[in-house]
C-alpha cells in the first residue's frame, strides 16, 4: 500500500450533463456527486445508455456541465487549457486504433505529445518515461512489434502504457476489457490495480465486468437511470443490497454466498440429495434444460460422479437428462 | 542488411538522376552527356539546345518536382486527418473548383464574347486559383458548422460532384474550339509554365508547406483519431483549419497552374509508407515529397515518347503508368493493415 495520503483527484458536485439536439435540451445525468480518490481503482458500472460515456466526456472537458461543478485540484475543469489537462488526465477509449505500421514503442511515445516540442522529438527524460511505462505494463518485449502483429490483449496493454506515459494523476479507461478473453480481462484489471496502488494514480474504469470488478476494485460507482450515483466499497454495496440496482426486475439477483449474479432459481420441485456443490450444478443443469420437477428423489455422488435414480445409475448429466426426456 | 539509413540519400540520388533524364528527353534529341556538359560548363553544343533546356525543359522538370511533392504532401495530410486510405488531395472538391474557374473563363467566355486567343496562361492560372479558393471557402464554411470529420469528407465529395455537374452544363453549351481548349487543360500539362510562373508557384507552395512543418507532431497524434489527439492536448478544430488551408493552397495552386493531375496524391503516401515502413510523419512528410517528385519526373519522361514529336498529357500518363505499379505493390501487401 502507498504510504502517501490519499487525496481527492477529481470531484463532481451537483453535476448535470446532457446534449442539445436539434435545439432541444436532453438531460442525461442529473445531480451527480462523486469523488475520485488517488491510489484507488474505481469501477463505474451501469447499464448501456445510462450516460457513462457522457460523464467521461465531461471529465475530459469535451462537454461543459449544465449545472454543478467538476473540479480538478479544486479548480473547475473548464479553467484548464487542453494541453495542461492532457498532462493531468490520460484516457484509453473504445475507439479502434489501427495504424498498423506503428510499433508499440512509437505508440507509447505518442503519450509524451503534451510535453514535446513542435516536431515531437523525445528528450532523454521522455525516453526514460516511455521505457518505464513499457516495463510497468510488462510489455517491454513488445517494443519493436508492429500494432498489426500483436493480439488484442497486448494492444490494450500498449494503450494503457501510452496513457501512463502521459504521466497524469488520473487514468480513465472506457471498457478496457471488452472483447478480451478471461485471462486477459483479469490481467488488465490486476495491472490497473497495481498502477493505482504503486503509482498513486486515481484510476477510473468503466466496465460491465462485474465479476472481475468485484475482485479488483476499491470503490464502485453505480449509475442507474433516475437514481443518484452511488459510490461505496463494492463489499458494502453487496452487503446492503444496493448492488441489485444494477439488475432491474426479479429475474436476476446477486448471490451473496457465491459473489456473482445469477438467474433467480425458480421455485422448483427438484428433489436432489448429495454434497452441496454437486446438487447446485445438477439443479442448474436441470432447470436450464427446462426440467423443474422430478417424480422421485435422486442422489448425486461425487467420486466418481454418479446420479442414482430408481431407473438406474447415470455417469453423466447428458445421459440423465436424456432419460428424463424420453 | 538494414537499408533504412540509406533510403533518403538513395532517394536524393534517384531524384537527381530522374531530373537529368527528364532534361535529356523530349521531341528534340539532345545527348545525355551534352546536357550535363551544358549545365556544368555553360558551353552548349548548339544554341537551340541551350534555349530548349534552359527555357523549356528546366522549368518543366522543376514544375514536375514542385507539383509531385505538393500533391503528395496534401494527399498524406488528407489520409491522416480523415484516417481514410482512399482520401487524396482532391476529396474536398479542390480540383473541381479549379476546373470550374477555368471552365467559366474558357467556356462561358465564348458565350460572353471573349476571343479564345486572348486567354493567356496567366488568366487560366488565376481563374483556377479563384475557383479552388471559392470551393475551399465553401468547404471551410461547412467545416466550421460540422464537428465530425467523416461528414466533412462526404460534404467535400458532394461539392466536387455538384461542381463537376456545373462544368458539364457549361461544356454542353459551349463551342467546339473552347471545349477543346478546356479538355486540353483538364488533361494537365507541366510544360506550359515560364520562369515567372514557376516563381509564383514556388512561393505559393512554400506558403502551403509551412503549416505542415509546424504540425508534424499533431499529425502523429491524429493517427489515433481525433478523440485521442484531443486527450493528448491537440486542438483538433485548429488542425482541421490548418489541414484545409494547407491542402487547399498546395493542391489548388498546382491544379490552377498545371491542370488536374490524378493519382499522385493518393498513391505516393502509400508508397512512402511501404518504403519506409513507418507511420511517423517526421519520416513520411519528407519521404512523400521525395517519392512524389521522382514519380512525377518519371511519368513526365515517359509522356515525352522519346523519338516522337508529340507528348502525352501528364494526367493520362500518371494514371496509365502509375496505377498498375501501385495496384501490383498494394496487392502484395495488406493496405489497410499497413495504413
Amino acid at each position: 500500500m502507498s504510504t502517501r495520503k490519499a487525496h481527492i483527484a477529481l470531484e463532481g458536485k451537483g453535476l448535470s450533463l446532457g446534449y442539445v439536439h436539434q435545439k432541444q435540451r436532453k438531460e442525461i445525468l442529473s445531480d451527480l456527486n462523486f469523488q475520485l480518490i488517488s491510489g484507488e481503482l474505481t469501477c463505474l458500472l451501469g447499464p448501456n445508455g445510462v450516460g457513462k460515456s457522457t460523464l467521461i466526456k465531461a471529465i475530459l472537458g469535451q462537454i461543459t456541465p449544465w449545472k454543478g461543478t467538476l473540479s480538478l485540484e479544486n479548480q473547475p475543469i473548464s479553467s484548464f487549457d487542453l494541453k495542461t489537462l492532457a498532462k493531468k488526465i490520460a484516457v484509453v477509449l473504445t475507439d479502434p486504433v489501427f495504424p498498423g505500421n506503428m510499433t508499440v514503442g512509437q505508440l507509447v511515445a505518442l503519450g509524451r505529445t503534451p510535453y514535446t516540442g513542435w516536431s515531437g522529438k523525445l528528450s532523454l527524460e521522455d525516453h526514460e518515461i516511455v521505457e518505464k511505462a513499457l516495463s510497468d505494463t510488462k510489455i517491454t518485449y513488445l517494443k519493436e512489434e508492429r500494432l498489426s502483429e500483436i493480439s488484442d490483449g497486448q494492444r490494450q496493454k500498449a494503450m494503457i502504457a501510452r496513457a501512463l506515459a502521459q504521466d497524469g494523476d488520473i487514468l480513465i479507461l472506457d471498457e478496457p476489457t471488452a472483447h478480451l478473453d478471461l485471462v486477459n480481462r483479469f490481467e488488465i484489471m490486476t495491472l490497473l490495480r497495481e498502477i493505482a496502488k504503486n503509482q498513486d494514480h486515481a484510476v477510473l474504469v468503466v466496465t460491465h465486468d462485474l465479476d472481475i470488478a468485484l475482485e479488483t476494485a476499491d470503490r464502485f460507482w453505480l449509475l442507474n437511470c433516475g437514481t443518484p450515483l452511488i459510490a461505496d466499497r463494492p463489499e458494502s454495496l453487496i452487503l446492503n443490497g444496493s448492488i441489485n440496482q444494477l439488475l432491474p426486475g426479479e429475474k436476476y439477483a446477486f448471490n451473496l454466498s457465491r459473489g456473482k449474479v445469477e438467474a433467480q432459481l425458480l421455485e422448483n420441485q427438484l428433489k436432489i440429495k448429495g454434497p452441496k456443490e454437486q446438487v447446485f450444478w445438477v439443479e442448474k443443469a436441470l432447470l436450464k434444460a427446462g426440467i423443474s420437477r422430478l417424480e422421485h428423489e435422486v442422489s448425486v455422488l461425487s467420486e466418481p460422479f454418479t446420479i442414482q435414480t430408481e431407473k438406474g445409475n447415470f455417469s453423466s448429466l447428458d445421459s440423465f437428462i436424456q432419460s428424463l426426456d424420453s | 542488411m538494414n537499408l533504412r539509413p540509406y533510403l533518403f540519400p538513395l532517394g536524393l540520388l534517384l531524384l537527381g538522376l530522374s531530373f537529368l533524364l527528364n532534361l535529356s528527353l523530349g521531341s528534340v534529341w539532345i545527348p545525355f552527356g551534352e546536357v550535363i556538359e551544358g549545365l556544368v560548363t555553360g558551353n552548349w553544343g548548339k544554341a537551340s539546345w541551350e534555349q530548349i533546356i534552359l527555357n523549356y525543359r528546366f522549368p518543366k522538370a522543376l514544375v514536375a518536382i514542385l507539383a509531385g511533392s505538393a500533391l503528395s504532401l496534401s494527399g498524406l495530410q488528407m489520409q491522416t486527418f480523415f484516417r481514410n486510405p482512399l482520401a487524396g488531395p482532391f476529396v474536398l472538391g479542390i480540383s473541381s473548383g479549379a476546373g470550374l474557374g477555368v471552365a467559366i473563363l474558357i467556356l462561358a467566355g465564348t458565350v460572353l464574347g471573349f476571343s479564345l486567343s486572348s486567354i493567356h496562361s496567366w488568366s487560366i492560372a488565376l481563374a483556377g486559383i479563384l475557383g479552388a479558393g471559392m470551393v475551399l471557402s465553401m468547404v471551410s464554411l461547412v467545416a466550421w458548422k460540422v464537428k465530425d470529420s467523416m461528414t466533412l469528407l462526404i460534404v467535400g465529395l458532394m461539392f466536387g460532384s455538384a461542381v463537376s455537374a456545373v462544368i458539364s452544363v457549361l461544356s454542353f453549351f459551349s463551342g467546339a474550339e473552347a471545349l477543346k481548349l478546356y479538355t486540353v487543360w483538364s488533361m494537365g500539362s507541366l510544360g506550359a509554365l515560364g520562369w515567372s510562373q514557376v516563381g509564383i508557384l514556388s512561393i505559393l507552395l512554400l506558403v502551403g508547406i509551412i503549416p505542415v512543418f509546424t504540425s508534424i507532431k499533431s499529425y502523429n497524434a491524429l493517427l489515433l483519431g481525433e478523440n485521442y489527439a484531443q486527450s493528448m492536448g491537440i486542438h483538433t478544430g485548429k488542425m482541421r483549419w490548418i489541414m484545409i488551408l494547407s491542402t487547399g493552397i498546395l493542391a489548388g495552386s498546382v491544379t490552377a497552374f498545371c491542370g488536374p493531375i490524378a493519382f499522385i496524391g493518393i498513391a505516393v503516401p502509400h508508397l512512402a509508407r511501404m518504403i519506409w515502413k513507418t507511420s511517423d510523419h517526421r519520416v513520411l512528410f519528407p519521404g512523400s515529397v521525395l517519392v512524389g517528385a521522382i514519380l512525377l519526373l518519371l511519368c513526365d519522361a515517359v509522356g515525352q515518347l522519346p523519338g516522337y514529336a508529340s507528348t502525352l498529357p501528364i494526367n493520362a500518363v500518371t494514371s496509365l503508368v502509375g496505377a498498375p505499379i501501385v495496384i501490383s505493390l498494394i496487392l502484395k501487401r495488406n493496405l489497410s493493415r499497413d495504413f
